[in-house]
Formats: structure tokens, C-alpha cells, sequence
């Protein structure tokens, strides 16, 4: 009798993962504190205990003892399908991990079977299948043009041909939230602190594609944070600053793992140099903000990496302001709903979880919602917009800017920019709408035109058959 | 006097109604198993790659890996971990405190009457092969165990009340897609507890002097082969433990070694300021 083939592999996953895998016992802490689950109607399949023993179960039926007597049970491929679709339904915030009885770093734990069930073919999950492309051939997840790197420069800021700080910006600051690196150059500016930036040399630092299992696809996580480390080392960069907590926490954790050693820099976060500033007396704020102010931590920042206590440094020696801590705060903080590839892939959960978040901020009655983070300040922006409140949302550098005399506006808002591009907190600018298309062509009528959601599941299809033959490959 | 069991030449009193005929027997039966039941989740958590590593590690680099990353920052820091998350279970008491409760008492009830089994079943072998002595050793060692045999006994019990009420009763999270291995480990923990204390009470009936002058191979009351509640009792215990690695409550013993290779999970890595 031949014994069947196991209907799952356990690459990319350690012996101790498969330990925790194990070692789950059912208590359901993780349960009462996942945004997902929250934000899901309580739907038990997206809850870390199922998916945990989900996963177990399959190991079990694969390689567990009655498989090594009896060879190994089937497990229909819809199985997998829905699994690797809820496992995908995670903002891979780490809450879970946290709060285990059983100590298990879940976090990992998630990331490394998603890599397993890329390889499998059945994720990663939507829109999240084009990130390997559109990173590994742009160097960026928006489509942009590595030439505009610094498109957000306006004349005021200097910039140093070499300095032993460097800033990195990122894509979606760079891009899509200039407001946040005006404003973070001008504070250095204004500090007195020399910065170079890498310009068009700066290449995404890959976290998308690693949050969402695809690290192995061409190796571009791994080729784009060697580049990003070795530009760095060329520029003689001693200290990189990260004003996003998504580039910091790849930086802090991911890339020396692709580097093999500890970074030939020290990694810093915007929110800790300006902690660092203010403990040498450098800051001198100008102005007062009377206003009651809450701090998100972002995931990133925060349970990822461990910095809790600067953000609120900083908002506390604020004149003016009055800090409201949330309910759940620090290590028990509600993720924002748009890590883990949620944002791109899954957006009705990433909204619904943010919603969540600013509800979280509602109820300290605060007036502004402050993060350190450009991913969850574009996701709380739509949950706040989508409950329609008048709380304001920003990153702590733009009233940072702000309390220290700066402009915290960019050069003129190109027509129809997204809305995060430009400060929510003081509002000085506006964003023009953008020109009416022209009436297009009729399209000849031997092709036939797509529709939006066709393209977007062409591209999708073409990006997974790439992501399949990537797999076999391996 | 009992005429006792010939072994190597020495004669081993039983005091406690148990045929060490049977239960040597089933002592290496259990122990084969659970060994075997280890081996094979070692195998499989063997498959896995460690980071850096190019192919699977196997049952035998896993063993090294498990003891590598355990004592990875010093002999110090592991024994700390081991002292306050898993004899004290801190992880479970800084977020549920019933629960925490109700681990302690099953954890330190369980192993209070496993660490005194081994001490009765060594006093037994102690005696006459060590010491030379007749089976008066083993009558007055034992009675110094009855008390803390009971002490530990209800311990143990009051865990398994508070798991029962608790997941009847008062659970504040909705239960896993599947609750019957909660349910196999309570009722498996119950008739265990509940035999047992029906043997000690059978025993103390007799009182250990008067066990001493009965055969305790004889058949006939209150010899063994008469109390197939004392021979089921020891036997399930055995069997029971010999059957954890094979199912899922085989996380009574990976949580804690997840705990020390994890360095006390994420709170102790990640130290709030």
C-alpha cells in the first residue's frame, strides 16, 4: 500500500515553531484581545487559538503519530484555502503574542506559515500578491518613480552631502505623506543636526513583502535591505533615524537578519531622537497646544521593538498639552488595523479595526489623536472619517514642527493627492481636486476593455502564477 | 508477616496492596511509551529548519536546540525563568487569576504526588536492598508520607473542582472549536484522584501494621488480587501519563519548555520601562 503524500510541507518553519504550535493550551487570553476577531463579528475561524490549533490539526494529520504508522491523512485543499485566508485576516500586531499564557512569539509564528502556504500557492491574500513585483522591479509598493524619491523637498530644508546621521524616509512619507518628512527635516533642521538622506539610492525596506510570508519570492527583502544597509555604510551613515515605524521595525529586526550581523549603524526612531533632543535641552518649544491629546502606540513601534515611553516623553513636555492615556495602552495596545498587509489586502477589516482604535480614542474624550507612525496616522485618518468625528489624527513630528515655530506645510498639494499627504491636525492647506478626466477614446472594439476589478485580478492571477513558479523554482 | 516478593534474591514487602508483578510490568510498559510518544514529537518538530540552518535538524538536534536556546543567555537567567514562569506560572497570574489558581493547585498536586510515589516505591526497594531491613523500613516511612499523600491529594482535587466549575460555569471566553481534550484531561485527572483516594482509604482500613501481616500476593481480601480498584488505580495513573504525548495534552509538557526556550515569552523580553 502506498502512503499518501502530506497535504502540507512544514518549510519555513523552525522546530521551535512547531514546538508552539504544540504547546497552545487553549485558554483563549489571545481571544479577548485580537483586533481582528473584534472587528470580524467574533468570527471563531479568525480567532489565534483556532488558527493555532487549525494548523496543529493539520501538522497532526500529516506528521503525528498515526501518519507515521498509517501514512498521512488528507486534508482537502479548500481547507487550506480557508486557512491561509483567515491566517491572512491579521494585522500580524503581535496582541496575541503578548498577552499568551504559553509564551509563544506569535508573531513570527504567523509570518513564517504564511511563508509556508505562499510556497503552498494558496496566499498571500488580494492585492498583497503584487508587492513582490512591484517592490523588487520599483523598489517601492505605490508605483512611483525612484527619481521622485525627494519629490517633497521645498527650498527651506537643507539637506548635507554626508553626515554621520542619516535619514530614511521611507515610501509611504516619501510619497504619500510629505507632510510627515517636511516636517522631520525641518526639526533636524532647526535642532542644528546635520542629516543626508539616500535620495534615489533609498529602496523600500521590503516589510510588506516579510508581514506578509513573501520574503522568499526573488529574495527581495533580502536584496533590497543589503542595498539599503551597504548605501548606508558607503554614505558613512554612524545613526539612521526612521520616522516610520513599519521602516524601523524592518531595520531594527529584519535586516540584520538578511545582513547575517549586527548593522554597521545604530537604528533610531524620530520619536526617540526627539526624546534624546530634549533631554540635552535642545528643544525649545515656541508655542503652546491647549489641547487634550491621545498616543497611539503603533505595533511597530511599540510591542515590536519596545519603544513605549519617548512619544509620551515628548507630548508630556509639551506646554498645553494634556496627555489622556487610552484604556489599552503600551503593551496592551489595539493595533490601527493596517499592518500585516491588511491595509492593501483586506481594507474593509483594516477600517473596521481602526474604527475600533479611534472609538478607543473617543472615550478618553480627547480632542487629537497623535501616532509615530505613517501607516496607522492614513489608517486612523479613514476610521476617524468613517465614524465622521471631528478628532483630529497626526504623527507627533507635525505638532512637534508646529510647537517649535516651524510652517508644517508642504509645497503646494498636487491636484487630487490623497488626503494624508497634507497635516490633519492644523489644516492650513488644502488639496486641489483633481481635473476631470478627459473623455477617453472608444476603445477599438477587438479588445475588449477591463474593468477595474479585472484588472486588478489579472494582475493578481499574473503575480501568483509568478509567486507558483517562484515556489517550484525553489 | 507477609511473606513479601523474592527480587534478586531480597524479599520486598508491599504494604499497599499492589503486585509489583503487575506494576513493574506496567511502570516499563508506561515508560516505553511516553518515551517512544517523546521521540516521535521530536521527530516530528525535527522536520522544522532553525534559523540560519539549511535542512531539518531531526529528533536529536532538536533535543540540542531546545537545551541551546533554554540556557542561551546563562545557567542564572534559565533558572529564573524556569523558578517564576513555570513552577510559579507567572505568565498565567499576571492575566488570570482563577486560573492561575486553579494551574497551581492541579500543577503542584499533581507533582507533590508524583515526587512522594517515587519516594514510596524507592523506600520499598530501599530497605531491604540498601538498608537490609525487613519491611518495618518501609511501615514507618510510609506513614510518615500518609499526610502530606493527603495534603497533596486534596490539593490536586480542589484543581480539578475549580476546572469543572470554571469551564461550567464561569468561562469569559467562548470555548475552542473543540473542548473534548479539555474534558479527556479533566475526567483522566478525576478517576485518578477519586481512585486514589478509595486505595488510601481501603488501606487505611487495615491499618499498615495489619497490611504487614497479610500476603499482599495472597487472594483473598484484603489481599491485591482482591482490590482490582488499587490495581485500576495504579494502572490508569501509569497508562494515563504514557498516553500524554500521543495527544493533544501533550502541552501539559511542551507550554513549559516554549516558556524557557522563549526566554518567559513576550512581556520578559520585551520589558514594559
Amino acid at each position: 500500500m502506498t502512503k499518501n503524500k502530506p497535504a502540507i510541507s512544514l518549510e519555513n518553519l523552525t522546530p521551535i515553531q512547531l514546538m508552539e504550535y504544540d504547546a497552545c493550551t487553549r485558554c483563549g487570553e489571545c481571544v479577548k484581545y485580537c483586533p481582528a476577531y473584534n472587528a470580524r463579528d467574533k468570527d471563531q475561524a479568525i480567532e489565534p487559538r483556532d488558527k493555532i490549533l487549525r494548523w496543529r490539526d493539520f501538522v497532526t494529520r500529516s506528521y503525528g503519530w498515526r501518519a507515521k504508522l498509517f501514512g498521512p491523512a488528507s486534508i482537502p485543499e479548500e481547507e487550506i484555502k480557508k486557512f491561509t485566508d483567515d491566517l491572512y485576516n491579521c494585522t500580524t500586531c503581535g496582541m496575541c503574542g503578548t498577552v499568551c499564557c504559553a509564551g509563544i512569539d506569535t508573531i513570527e509564528l504567523w509570518e513564517s506559515t504564511r511563508a509556508n502556504l505562499v510556497k503552498h500557492g494558496t496566499g498571500p491574500y488580494g492585492k498583497q500578491s503584487l508587492f513582490p513585483k512591484l517592490i523588487g522591479d520599483g523598489h517601492n509598493p505605490y508605483l512611483k518613480q525612484q527619481k521622485d524619491r525627494l519629490v517633497w523637498m521645498t527650498p527651506d530644508i537643507k539637506i548635507a552631502e554626508k553626515s554621520d546621521l542619516a535619514y530614511f524616509i521611507g515610501c509611504t512619507a516619501g510619497y504619500n505623506q510629505q507632510v510627515l518628512c517636511v516636517n522631520t527635516a525641518r526639526i533636524l533642521n532647526k535642532l542644528d543636526v546635520p542629516f543626508m538622506v539616500l535620495g534615489e539610492d533609498e529602496w523600500c525596506c521590503a516589510s510588506a513583502l516579510i508581514r506578509t510570508g513573501q520574503q522568499h519570492l526573488g529574495d527581495v527583502p533580502k536584496q533590497t535591505a543589503l542595498h539599503n544597509i551597504e548605501a548606508l555604510k558607503a554614505r558613512g551613515a554612524k545613526r539612521v533615524v526612521f520616522a516610520c515605524a513599519g521602516c524601523f521595525r524592518a531595520a531594527k529586526i529584519d535586516w540584520p537578519r538578511a545582513y547575517g550581523k549586527a548593522l554597521p549603524f545604530e537604528t533610531i526612531h524620530m520619536s526617540q531622537l526627539l526624546a534624546e533632543q530634549l533631554d540635552a535641552g535642545k528643544i525649545k518649544w515656541e508655542k503652546s497646544f491647549d489641547k487634550t491629546v491621545t498616543y497611539h502606540d503603533p505595533c511597530h513601534l511599540g510591542r515590536h521593538v519596545g519603544v513605549f515611553e519617548e512619544p509620551r516623553k515628548v507630548l508630556k513636555s509639551m506646554p498645553g498639552v494634556k496627555l489622556i492615556e487610552m484604556e489599552r495602552n503600551r503593551h496592551e495596545q489595539r493595533c490601527c488595523g493596517a499592518g500585516g498587509g491588511v491595509k492593501a489586502g483586506i481594507p474593509d477589516l483594516a477600517l473596521n479595526i481602526a474604527k475600533d482604535r479611534v472609538n478607543d480614542a473617543r472615550a478618553t474624550g480627547a480632542e487629537v489623536l497623535i501616532s509615530t507612525c505613517p501607516f496607522c496616522r492614513r489608517n486612523l485618518i479613514d476610521g476617524r472619517d468613517e465614524l465622521k468625528l471631528e478628532m483630529r489624527v497626526d504623527d507627533l513630528v507635525v505638532l512637534s514642527a508646529h510647537l517649535m515655530g516651524l510652517s508644517t506645510d508642504i509645497k503646494s498639494p498636487a491636484p487630487g493627492a490623497p488626503k494624508e499627504t497634507i497635516s490633519d491636525l492644523f489644516r492650513t492647506q488644502t488639496i486641489p481636486p483633481k481635473p476631470p478626466a478627459e473623455p477617453k477614446k472608444e476603445a477599438p472594439k477587438e479588445a475588449p476593455k477591463e474593468s477595474p476589478k479585472e484588472a486588478t485580478e489579472k494582475a493578481q492571477k499574473e503575480a501568483s502564477n509568478e509567486t507558483k513558479k517562484e515556489a517550484e523554482k525553489k | 508477616m507477609t511473606e513479601g516478593l523474592e527480587i534478586f534474591g531480597k524479599t520486598v514487602f508491599d504494604a499497599l496492596f499492589i503486585d509489583y508483578r503487575i506494576m513493574v510490568v506496567v511502570a516499563i510498559i508506561s515508560i516505553i511509551l511516553f518515551l517512544v510518544g517523546i521521540y516521535m514529537q521530536l521527530d516530528k518538530w525535527g522536520r522544522g529548519v532553525p534559523e540560519g540552518a539549511t535542512k531539518p535538524v531531526g529528533a536529536w538536534g532538536t533535543l540540542k536546540l531546545m537545551f541551546q536556546k533554554t540556557f542561551e543567555k546563562g545557567i542564572g537567567p534559565a533558572l529564573g525563568i524556569i523558578a517564576l514562569d513555570v513552577f510559579l506560572q507567572r505568565r498565567i497570574w499576571r492575566r488570570r487569576k482563577t486560573e492561575w489558581l486553579m494551574h497551581m493547585l492541579i500543577f503542584w498536586g499533581w507533582m507533590g504526588l508524583f515526587i512522594l510515589t517515587v519516594a514510596a516505591a524507592g523506600a520499598e526497594f530501599y530497605g531491604p536492598f540498601v538498608k537490609g531491613t525487613d519491611f518495618q523500613f518501609f511501615a514507618d516511612f510510609w506513614r510518615t508520607l500518609e499526610l502530606p499523600n493527603n495534603v497533596f491529594g486534596y490539593i490536586l482535587l480542589a484543581g480539578i473542582v475549580i476546572a469543572i466549575v470554571r469551564r461550567v460555569a464561569f468561562a469569559d471566553v467562548p470555548s475552542a472549536r473543540d473542548t473534548s481534550v479539555d474534558w479527556i484531561a479533566l475526567a483522566g485527572l478525576s478517576i485518578i484522584i477519586i481512585t486514589g483516594f478509595w486505595a488510601q482509604g481501603l488501606r487505611v482500613s487495615y491499618g499498615v501494621e495489619e497490611r504487614m501481616l497479610v500476603s499482599a500476593y495472597e487472594t483473598v481480601a484484603p489481599g491485591f488480587f482482591n482490590n482490582p480498584l488499587v490495581l485500576f488505580h495504579e494502572v490508569f495513573s501509569l497508562l494515563f501519563i504514557a498516553y500524554l504525548p500521543f495527544s493533544k495534552l501533550f502541552h501539559m509538557f511542551v507550554t513549559p519548555l516554549v516558556i524557557m526556550i522563549n526566554k518567559g515569552g513576550y512581556a520578559e523580553v520585551n520589558p514594559q520601562e
